[in-house]
């Protein structure tokens, strides 16, 4: 499995994703110098993702420019993926790890009969064997799996690589054809995408941080001090069950086993007791801090940093120093 | 409207994790396993579609290893549906997901399906492929993480909301298609007493994997590791809240190196 990688460039607000840079630096870690990463564009918004691939050392860049495929299911869009995969003859695959990402490799596995794994969070090579290391059981284990056969698809965990250096290169776009394209995929519409409920912060699975309240943040109104400090950081805002089941916040903002797996480089617990339920929704996080009246509260023990206070006194004067120090 | 839907044995959240003996997956001994917390969602999804829709029929399907997975069958007609289908695989190739959807499409094919419903994903491998396998197998689209799913009988269309990074898409889809559901926005139903006593004497069609033998796993598992118990947490010691701000902060920044 020595023949190149394509990796699958996807699109957030006009420019080329994280998680779809993060997947270059993890193609290249188990490739040899000498062989290729080649880009994957589609739609409307390919051009400009393709030149932002060639800033960052990927030069030729396919683009299956379809305008069909701008508000398609994922299934279009991996019939095209495949297509290119056979044109520049790569034998692995590797998108970033998103709702799009984890459903194209999925497609994969059957359209071009490739050994697929998702939520990678370690990707190597020994010879020709491809391993990925990824995280099971809500991030209570993880699993190593050997990827078998001729060709491999991984969709890799956001935020869980660094995203690689800038070294530009020209840029050279090729075409790939869709006419085989089925129209039973393309068939179903998309109306509109509204944005998340968080407002205008960042959506919870895609969040560097994030910031939860729980059953200790009291009601709807007090909540307004989870988003205060989570606006402060940049964050998402979370809520364990008791806050969504007390409709203080709307269910899509719950984390844990009955809402939303979530794997931020930071995790603010405030309130939050720690149930299990919660837990295995957030535990893969790198760093997760715990502030809670209760010293005993489970949540201590899953936490690297805690506080042991009241939140009304301790997250407004957070929320003022993280403001100070960034120079809000 | 003829409804499928994919459901999967795993381990219930509570249990105490154990690696095999031989370090390639967990240790099923003693293990009770249960519905998954994602496909209680689809199971209700599909009833609730049923109940809405006058000649409609629920038709559950598993592929896994006995007895576990017949058990999950039972759960989910105590719950209402119509039909079970067993697909039996060994153990050692229901840790494959590809070959697990294998299994279900082989099943599914032979029987009638508008509408293919699946919990996005399980809670134990996490891999979140079948849904999109199906779909690749069975020749149509696919959609995953969706929530408030209806059928608009006007025009013909499920009409639904997935969650993805750019926030809620709003998507009209003509059936045949598969949907992978996002937990629990449906609060599932529990069984009642009578219905999980009838079940017990429901039958269930047992059938094998289908069509050309298998292909061998594709992905194989080697090594399955519990991560080092966290210590807890380091509390900061304060006297005043702006001095547990600062000295976070300072942490951080610093240490945690997770802030800017």
């Amino acid at each position: 499995m020595t023949s190149g990688a394509l990796v699958v460039g996807e699109v957030h607000d006009g420019h080329l994703s994280s998680a779809s840079r993060e997947a270059i630096g993890v193609a290249r870690g188990v490739l040899a110098p000498s062989d290729p990463v080649v880009g994957f564009v589609a739609g409307a918004a390919g051009p400009t993702a393709a030149a932002e691939f060639a800033q960052l050392g990927v030069g030729r860049v396919l683009h299956a420019a379809d305008p069909r495929l701008d508000a398609a299911p994922v299934g279009a869009v991996a019939h095209a993926v495949a297509t290119a995969a056979r044109a520049a003859g790569v034998s692995l695959v590797v998108a970033g790890g998103t709702t799009f990402g984890r459903d194209l490799v999925a497609r994969l596995a059957v359209r071009w009969d490739a050994a697929v794994a998702t939520g990678v969070i370690e990707l190597t090579r020994d010879g020709g064997t491809l391993r990925a290391r990824r995280s099971v059981f809500g991030g209570r284990a993880s699993e190593t799996r050997r990827l078998e056969g001729e060709r491999a698809a991984v969709a890799v965990r956001p935020h869980a690589f660094p995203a690689p250096a800038d070294g530009p290169v020209p840029l050279a776009l090729e075409p790939v054809p869709t006419d085989d394209l089925p129209a039973v995929l393309v068939a179903p519409l998309r109306r509109e995408i509204r944005p998340p409920d968080g407002g205008t912060g960042p959506s919870l699975t895609d969040a560097a941080i994030i910031v939860s309240g729980g059953r200790g943040v009291r009601g709807p109104n007090e909540f307004r001090i989870v988003e205060e400090l989570a606006a402060s950081l940049g964050a998402a805002v979370g809520a364990s069950r008791a806050v969504t089941d007390a409709g203080w916040r709307p269910t899509s903002f719950q984390v844990g086993q009955t809402g939303k797996a979530v794997s931020p480089q930071l995790y603010i617990a405030l309130g939050i007791s720690g149930a299990i339920q919660h837990l295995v929704g957030m535990v893969s996080s790198r760093v997760i801090v715990a502030i809670n009246t209760d010293a005993t509260a489970p949540i201590f023990k899953v936490a690297d940093y805690g506080i042991v206070g009241d939140l009304f006194e301790i997250v407004p004067a957070l929320t003022a120093e993280v403001r100070r120090v960034r120079g809000l | 409207m003829e409804i499928v839907v994919c459901v999967k044995p795993v381990p219930e959240a509570e249990t105490r994790l154990r690696v095999a003996s031989d370090g390639t997956t967990f240790d099923p001994e003693g293990v009770k396993f249960v519905l998954a917390g994602y496909d209680e969602s689809a199971v209700e999804q599909a009833l609730l579609l049923k109940e809405a829709t006058p000649g409609s029929r629920v038709h559950v399907v598993s592929a896994g290893p006995s007895p576990r997975t017949e058990e999950v069958l039972r759960a989910s007609i105590a719950l209402g549906c119509d039909q079970a289908t067993f697909v039996e695989l060994p153990a050692s190739s229901s840790t494959d997901p590809v070959t697990i959807a294998r299994a279900l499409a082989s099943a599914i094919a032979k029987a009638p399906h508008d509408l293919v419903l699946c919990g996005k994903q399980a809670g134990d491998d996490e891999a979140g492929l079948v849904a999109a396998a199906l779909g690749e197998l069975l020749g149509v689209p696919d959609f995953g993480y969706v929530v408030d799913l209806r059928w608009d009988p006007a025009s013909s269309h499920l009409k639904f909301q997935r969650s993805s990074e750019a926030g809620q898409e709003i998507w009209e889809a003509p059936l045949p298609c598969v949907i992978g559901l996002q937990q629990a926005w449906n609060d599932p139903r529990t069984a009642k007493l009578p219905m999980i006593l009838k079940s017990r004497k429901a039958p269930i069609a047992k059938v094998a994997p289908g069509g050309a033998p298998s292909p061998p796993p594709a992905s194989r598992p080697e090594r399955f590791e519990l991560p080092p118990p966290r210590l807890g947490a380091k509390l900061i010691e304060f006297k005043t809240p702006q001095e547990a701000a600062e000295k976070l902060v300072k942490i951080l920044r610093e240490e945690a190196k997770v802030f800017p």
